[in-house]
């Protein structure tokens, strides 16, 4: 469970955030929605332990977050960041392996077979596995997204957090992303995940949280945060409902979850 | 395979520099004054005092700089970084130029030339300090500039000295050499070089979480800071050690790391070692190549390098970048 309460965050001496209260429960899977600016990023850092807080707490499972060493904390949270960056002939499988880097003492040398076990897992979870040895700079954009998605997959955490994993994706690779999000809070994953489609959100989310002018403005079910007021203060352009055009896994893999 | 041929190299070339120099020995002459340690006569002064010293210092030297070379360009990830950079080497040389010109006496100007090296590193690695950590730009900047005005000071002294015979020690200084460095000299520098190399595989996980960013190996638990105070100081202790046993090597800090990575691949545990098993074969056979070449004078081995290793190193680069350019257009048809 991820627990904030009256979390301030700045970025840079400008206030971002104000007095953020929210419950995150274990198997949820949150989307996280808000305009370009609006903090979506920085509170998952924040959350991650990457980001400091100026005022509140951050508890995960009831430990306070500031008072975990990076190690520990890695061991329960991975952050999934698609930031593109040149990666010099590195094969799919090294990439995942780094995120075994928590479960290791700088002197224990070698991989173990537990380590084999869960890069081999992650990369059979984002169904890479006949990728292993391609070289990452040669995937594509969704690739490559699921690749960082499988290196937080090896982290082997109770908790996943994304920063917009949708983003340059065309809508059937999206949405194949966000049905394995949905397949591993099945399994107890607790899945935080920002992202910029409101559709997608709705298609797949047990709550929305949604920020705005600087606050949480709602943290609710689909339906209760989708409203024209809400979304107009957030976005500040004007919502009209209409039937949206979703693929058809969205109806299969639509949750029922209560929380 | 590749870990037999990387252990084997280095001994190969050993036993070739133990065999080549101005006098020419036989096997046989050599291996029997290597089993006989307390013997006397020529042979065994110019095997015990000469050539094994020399080639235990090339083999220092050399896995210093290829160790160095590759925890900076893995820190930084910048693959055109070499152990200079953090404005060791220029301050040890000038350092070391003033004291030659100030005719202080030969045995104390290593000594002068590490401590300038270290404390030019510590001043570099203030001057890019932001945060508790290190900013990689700022960081190549403070040693690129530092560096320029150590320079300047050599020439300075250079043109100072050019009136006496100090001017030809300070320049074959400057173009590395390990002439007349013996065991007193390796005794003093391969502490720091055995402690820098220590710290260098301590950080090879680190260096490996780094391929990715830093931000991704902040988010798998790396003290990105700590990591890289530990880089810096492994880096300025091996760069310092190996300055002072040969002056300024060059091509080897920057070139090794890349055969390695081409020969073994990126990950560090495995690129460390084999580094330092090139750059100690590639450095002995040099040395040795060096002290043959025009005897019974020797070359400088950095301009040995230099002619040698570049031609050579840019056939190894650029040929297999087209083979893989080949790869992933076929990939992409």
């Amino acid at each position: 469970m991820i627990e904030l309460r009256g979390v301030t965050l700045d970025v840079g001496e400008r206030a971002l955030l104000n007095d953020i209260d929210a419950r995150i429960a274990t198997g949820e899977f949150v989307a996280l929605l808000g305009r370009n600016g609006a903090g979506k990023t920085t509170l998952l850092r924040a959350i991650a332990g990457l980001h400091r807080l100026r005022l509140g707490a951050i508890s995960i499972d009831g430990t306070p977050s500031a008072q975990m060493r990076a190690l520990d904390r890695a061991k329960r949270i991975a952050f999934v960041t698609g930031d593109e960056i040149f990666l010099e002939s590195l094969l799919v499988r090294d990439v995942v392996s780094i995120g075994r880097f928590p479960h290791h003492r700088w002197w224990q040398w070698n991989a173990a077979p537990s380590d084999d076990a869960a890069v081999d897992s992650a990369l059979a979870a984002v169904r890479l596995e006949a990728f292993a040895q391609r070289l990452f700079s040669t995937l594509s954009a969704g690739e490559r997204q699921r690749v960082w998605i499988a290196l937080g997959l090896a982290q082997e955490t109770p908790i996943l957090l994304l920063d917009e994993p949708t983003s340059h994706l065309d809508v059937g690779v999206a949405h194949e992303i966000l049905a394995l999000l949905r397949r591993l809070t099945r399994k107890g994953k607790t899945v935080v995940c920002a992202l910029h489609d409101i559709n997608e959100a709705a298609g797949y989310a047990d709550r929305i949280a949604l920020l705005g002018d600087g606050v949480l403005l709602a943290l609710a079910s689909p339906d209760a945060v989708l409203t024209e007021p809400l979304l107009h203060r957030a976005y500040g352009i004007a919502f009209a409902r209409r039937t949206a055009l979703l693929p058809d896994s969205v109806l299969v893999a639509r949750p029922h979850v209560g929380t | 395979m590749r870990a037999a041929a990387l252990t084997v190299l280095p001994l190969l070339a050993a036993i070739l520099s133990l065999l080549v120099g101005s006098t020419s020995l036989s096997p046989a002459a050599v291996a029997s004054a290597l089993l006989h340690p307390h013997a006397t006569g020529v042979l065994h002064t110019i095997v015990w005092q000469l050539r094994l010293p020399r080639v235990c210092i090339a083999a220092t030297v050399g896995a210093s700089l290829a160790l160095c070379g590759a925890v900076l360009q893995g820190m930084l990830r910048n693959p055109l970084v070499d152990p200079y950079l953090t404005g060791v080497s220029a301050a040890a040389a000038a350092a070391i130029a003033i004291a030659i010109v100030a005719g202080v006496s030969a045995a104390a100007t290593p000594g002068i030339g590490f401590v300038a090296g270290l404390a030019a590193a510590l001043l570099v690695a203030a001057l890019a300090r932001r945060g508790g950590g290190i900013d990689s730009n700022r960081l190549i900047l403070a040693g690129v500039s530092l560096s320029t005005l150590f320079a300047a000071i050599v020439t300075l002294a250079l043109v100072r000295a050019q009136s006496n015979q100090y001017a030809s020690t300070v320049v074959a200084w400057l173009a590395g050499s390990m002439a007349g460095r013996g065991w007193p000299e390796l005794a003093t520098a391969a502490p720091y070089a055995a402690l820098g190399a220590v710290l260098a595989l301590a950080v090879a996980a680190p260096l490996n979480a780094l391929r990715v960013g830093e931000l991704r190996a902040r988010t798998v638990g790396l003290n990105v800071n700590r990591a890289q105070w530990i880089m810096l100081a492994a880096s300025s202790l091996l760069a310092a050690s190996s300055v002072v046993l040969a002056g300024l090597v060059g091509f080897i800090g920057l070139i090794v790391p890349h055969i390695g990575r081409r020969i073994v691949g990126s990950d560090a545990r495995v690129l460390l070692p084999a580094c330092a098993s090139i750059g100690a074969a590639l450095c002995m056979f040099a040395d040795a190549v060096c002290r043959r070449i025009v005897a019974p004078a020797e070359l400088p081995i950095g301009v040995l390098l230099a002619f040698i290793g570049v031609p050579a190193f840019l056939y190894l680069y650029l040929r297999p970048a087209t083979t893989l350019r080949r790869d992933s257009v076929s990939r992409s048809l």
